[in-house]
C-alpha cells in the first residue's frame, strides 16, 4: 500500500468532513453511560493495586508472589494506558471531575505529566509520523523510516529496540529531553532544568516500589521488590509492543515535511489515518492497550473517551472502504511482525526510496502526487 | 474519620506510597464522601416543603469547617457524567451538626431542578468552604429588619435561627414577598417562630394573590421605624434593584446584602474580539461571558458555579478592556486575574488561555 493517488482535493475534503460528523455525534452523546466506564475502570485499576501489593507482601509463597506480580502489572498497565494516556488527552476533562483533569492529573510513570503533554499530545499527535518533525518516529535512537539517514549504530537497533523496550518508561522519560538538538537549537541550561524535573518525578516510583513498599513488608523486603520489578518490566513491555504496533507496522506511511505544509483538516486526518494501524483483538485486550489498539481513530479523535473507539471504529471503516483508502488492522502477531521487520530492515542501509508519483498540474490534483 | 486514623493517612509516608494519585483516590473505593482534606457530604434528608422546591440536610464529612449564619456553599453534583457546581445559602444554624440547604426550581438551572426533582436520602454532594459576607457580628443591633422575596429567604433563615439560638432576638420584623402561599419555603416555621418569640413579626407577601409588590408606600406602611434599624437584604435580582434604593433613602442604619443566585444580569453580551493567547485562537466577544467564549472556541477552561462565587474560572487577562457582569462596570486590564465566568469583552481582549 502505497499513499493515496485517486483522491481530488475536494474528495479529501469530503472525507476530512465525514469523520467530523463522526466526532460530533460522540460528542454530543457523552453522559453518564461514559462516566459510569471511567470509574469502573479506576475502581479495577485501584483493587488491582491493593490487592497484588497485598498478595507480594506474602511473596514467599510462589502461587501468591506470582498472582501478585499479575495484578500489579495489571494495575500500572491500566493506569499507563487506559487511564494516565487517555486522561492526560483530555479525553475525560468534560466531566469537570478533578480527579482524572488533564491539567491536573499525574501518573505512574518516571515521566513528568507536562513534559509528555509536549512531546506526546503535541509533537506526536500534531506532526505525526513526519519525518524531523515527529519525535516519536525511532525516538531519536531507533532508524524507522527510509527518509532518516541511516548511520552505523543502526546496525544494532535490533539490540537497541530490546533494551528500549525493557527499559520503555525510562525512554519515555528522557523523550522530551531531545538530545539530538542539544548544542543545536537547544541549550544545554535548558535540558538541565528538564531533567531536574525528570529526576524529581522518577525518584517518587524509585522510592515507592524499590524503597518504601520493599521496606514496608519487611522479612518480604525481596520478594516484593522482585515482584515490583517484575511489574514495571511488564508494564514497559507491554506498552513497548502496543505503541510499536501503532505506528511502526509494514504498511504504516511516514511523511516529509515538504508535502504536509499548510495541511487542511482533511489532508490531517488523512494522514492520521494512513500514519496509524490497529490492532485486532477481545474487548479486554483493547482495555489493556489503553484502546491504543484502535489508534487510527485515536489519531483521527485524540480527546474522545477511549472506549468510544470500539463504537466508531466500523463507522470509520466504512468511511474508508467508500473513500478506498486503506484501514491498517490485523492481529497483534501480524502487525508486530511487521514491526519486528521494519526494525530489522532499516538497521541496514536502503537507498532511499524513491518517489514513484508523477507530478500533475491540475488544481484538483491528488495531494501526495502534487508534494512529488 | 478518627483523627489518628486521619494523621496517619496524610503523612508524607502514606502520601509517597500512594503517589502519584493522592490518598483521596483511594479512600474513594470505600465512601464518596471520604476525604484528607475536601469537604464532601450526603444527603440524610430531602424534604418538599413546597412543589417547586427541596429542603436537603445534608451530613458533612469532618472537612467541613462550619459556616457563620447567612453565608453560602458551592455545592457540586454529578449530573449525566458531569460535575456541576451551584451556590446555595446554608440555611441552618451554625450550631447544627449537620447543615440544611433550601433549593427552589429555577427556569434554566441544572443542578436546581435536578435536586428538586431528584435529590434523595444517600445523595453525595461535593461542598466548598462557608463563603459570603452576609453574616451578623457576635453582637447584634438591637433592631433588625430582615427582607427578602423568593428563594431569598435562606440565607435570611439562617440569620433568624442563629439569633434565636442564642437568644438575641430582641426586634425583629421579618417581611417575606413570595408568589402564592404555597410557594412560600418555611412558612409555617416562620408562624410558629412569631407565636413563640414576642420580639418577632413576620409580614408576607404575596404578589400573585393580590399583595402589593414592593414600594416606597408599602415599605414604610409595614415598617414605619425603618431608618432605626439594621436590614438584611436578599432576594432576586429585580427585588433588589427595587429594594436596597428603597431602604437607604429610609436608613443610615448599616444595609447587609446577600445577591443570591443568578446574579448576572440577562445581558451577558460582549463586544470586540477575544484574542486567546496560549491556543492562538481569535474569537468575537459578542456570544456571552468569557468563559462562554473560550468554551465556544472550543477551550476548556476550569470552571465551577458560573456565577463568580467560587473562582474556578479565574484567569489572566493580558490586556483589555472587561464588563463586569454583575455591575456593568466596565475596566481596562492589564495582567489581571479575573473569573471568566461573571464577564465579558468591553473591547478587545486577550486572554492567556
Amino acid at each position: 500500500m502505497s499513499k493515496p493517488t485517486h483522491l481530488s482535493k475536494a474528495d479529501i475534503e469530503a472525507f476530512g468532513r465525514e469523520i467530523d460528523a463522526v466526532r460530533d455525534e460522540v460528542k454530543n452523546d457523552l453522559g453518564e453511560r461514559d462516566a459510569r466506564y471511567i470509574r469502573s475502570i479506576l475502581k479495577t485499576q485501584r483493587y488491582s493495586e491493593v490487592a497484588g501489593r497485598a498478595l507480594l507482601m506474602a511473596g514467599f509463597l510462589p502461587p501468591a508472589w506470582l498472582s501478585g506480580v499479575g495484578l500489579l502489572s495489571l494495575s500500572k498497565i491500566l493506569e499507563n494506558m487506559e487511564i494516565g494516556h487517555n486522561v492526560m488527552h483530555g479525553q475525560w476533562d468534560w466531566m469537570n471531575d478533578p480527579a482524572i483533569d488533564s491539567a491536573t492529573y499525574d501518573w505512574d510513570n518516571t515521566c513528568p505529566a507536562h513534559q509528555w503533554k509536549h512531546s506526546h499530545n503535541y509533537m506526536h499527535h500534531t506532526f505525526t509520523n513526519i519525518v524531523d518533525l515527529d519525535r516519536d518516529v525511532g525516538y531519536g535512537i531507533l532508524r524507522m523510516s527510509e527518509d532518516q539517514a541511516w548511520r552505523p549504530q543502526h546496525l544494532a537497533q535490533p539490540l537497541t529496540a530490546a533494551t528500549l523496550a525493557t527499559f520503555f518508561q525510562w525512554g519515555v522519560a528522557l523523550h522530551d529531553l531531545e538530545v539530538e538538538r542539544l548544542g543545536k537549537d537547544k541549550t544545554l541550561k535548558e535540558a538541565a532544568v528538564q531533567a531536574r524535573e525528570i529526576w524529581a518525578k522518577a525518584r517518587k516510583q524509585v522510592l515507592k516500589d524499590y524503597v518504601l513498599f520493599p521496606a514496608l513488608a519487611g522479612p518480604m523486603f525481596a520478594p516484593v521488590l522482585a515482584g515490583n520489578v517484575t511489574a514495571n518490566l511488564n508494564r514497559n513491555l507491554w506498552s513497548f509492543l502496543i505503541i510499536f504496533c501503532g505506528h511502526f507496522t509494514d504498511e504504516v506511511e511516514m511523511f516529509d515535511v515538504e508535502e504536509t505544509r499548510e495541511e487542511t483538516r482533511g489532508q490531517w486526518y488523512l494522514r492520521q489515518l494512513l500514519g496509524s494501524s490497529n490492532l485486532t483483538g477481545s474487548v479486554p485486550f483493547h482495555i489493556l492497550s489503553g484502546h491504543l489498539s484502535y489508534q487510527i481513530e485515536h489519531h483521527l479523535f485524540p480527546d474522545m473517551p477511549s472506549h468510544r473507539y470500539r463504537e466508531v471504529a466500523p463507522k470509520i471503516q466504512e468511511i474508508c472502504e467508500r473513500y478506498g483508502l486503506n484501514y491498517n488492522t490485523g492481529p497483534l502477531t501480524k502487525q508486530f511482525g511487521g514491526v519486528v521487520k521494519r526494525i530489522l530492515r532499516m538497521s541496514l542501509p536502503h537507498r532511499r526510496k524513491r518517489n514513484t508519483l508523477k507530478p500533475t498540474t491540475s488544481t484538483d490534483a491528488p495531494v501526495y502526487a502534487e508534494a512529488a | 474519620m478518627n483523627p489518628v486514623m486521619k494523621k496517619v493517612l496524610g503523612s508524607s509516608v502514606v502520601s509517597a506510597l500512594t503517589s502519584p494519585l493522592s490518598v483521596d483516590d483511594y479512600l474513594a473505593l470505600i465512601d464518596g464522601r471520604l476525604s484528607l482534606s475536601e469537604p464532601r457530604g450526603r444527603v440524610t434528608h430531602a424534604v418538599r416543603q413546597t412543589p417547586d422546591s427541596v429542603t436537603l440536610v445534608i451530613e458533612p464529612n469532618d472537612n467541613w469547617q462550619g459556616h457563620r449564619p447567612g453565608q453560602h456553599v458551592l455545592l457540586g453534583v454529578d449530573l449525566d457524567g458531569v460535575r456541576h457546581s451551584r451556590c446555595f445559602s446554608v440555611a441552618s444554624a451554625p450550631n447544627e451538626k449537620s447543615l440544611e440547604i433550601t433549593v427552589k426550581r429555577n427556569g434554566d438551572g441544572r443542578v436546581s431542578n435536578y435536586l428538586v426533582d431528584r435529590a434523595q436520602r444517600g445523595q453525595l454532594v461535593y461542598l466548598s468552604p462557608a463563603e459570603g459576607e452576609f453574616y451578623p457580628e457576635a453582637k447584634t443591633a438591637a433592631r433588625a429588619l430582615l427582607l427578602s422575596a423568593g428563594s431569598g429567604i435562606t440565607p435570611v433563615m439562617s440569620v433568624l435561627r442563629h439569633w434565636i439560638t442564642r437568644g438575641e432576638l430582641h426586634d425583629v420584623v421579618f417581611i417575606h414577598y413570595a408568589r402564592t402561599q404555597a410557594d412560600m419555603i418555611y412558612a409555617a416555621e416562620l408562624q410558629d417562630l412569631a407565636r413563640r418569640h414576642g420580639g418577632l413579626r413576620v409580614e408576607t407577601v404575596f404578589t400573585a394573590d393580590g399583595g402589593e409588590r414592593i414600594s416606597e408606600a408599602s415599605l414604610m406602611r409595614l415598617v414605619p421605624d425603618l431608618g432605626e434599624r439594621e436590614t438584611w437584604l436578599c432576594g432576586p435580582a429585580g427585588f433588589m434593584d427595587m429594594a436596597e434604593p428603597l431602604v437607604t433613602a429610609h436608613s443610615s442604619a448599616p444595609l447587609h446584602r446577600e445577591q443570591f443566585a443568578a446574579t448576572r444580569r440577562d445581558s451577558a453580551q460582549g463586544e470586540g474580539a477575544v484574542q486567546f493567547l496560549k491556543s492562538d485562537i481569535a474569537a468575537s466577544g459578542e456570544s456571552g461571558s468569557l468563559l462562554e467564549v473560550a468554551e465556544g472556541a472550543g477551550l476548556k477552561p476550569n470552571y465551577g458555579c458560573r456565577m463568580g462565587i467560587c473562582h474556578a474560572c479565574k484567569c489572566r487577562v493580558a490586556e483589555g478592556s472587561v464588563r463586569d457582569l454583575r455591575t456593568n462596570r466596565v475596566r481596562e486590564v492589564r495582567d489581571t486575574d479575573i473569573q471568566l465566568c461573571i464577564h465579558a469583552a468591553a473591547g478587545d481582549v486577550a486572554v492567556e488561555l
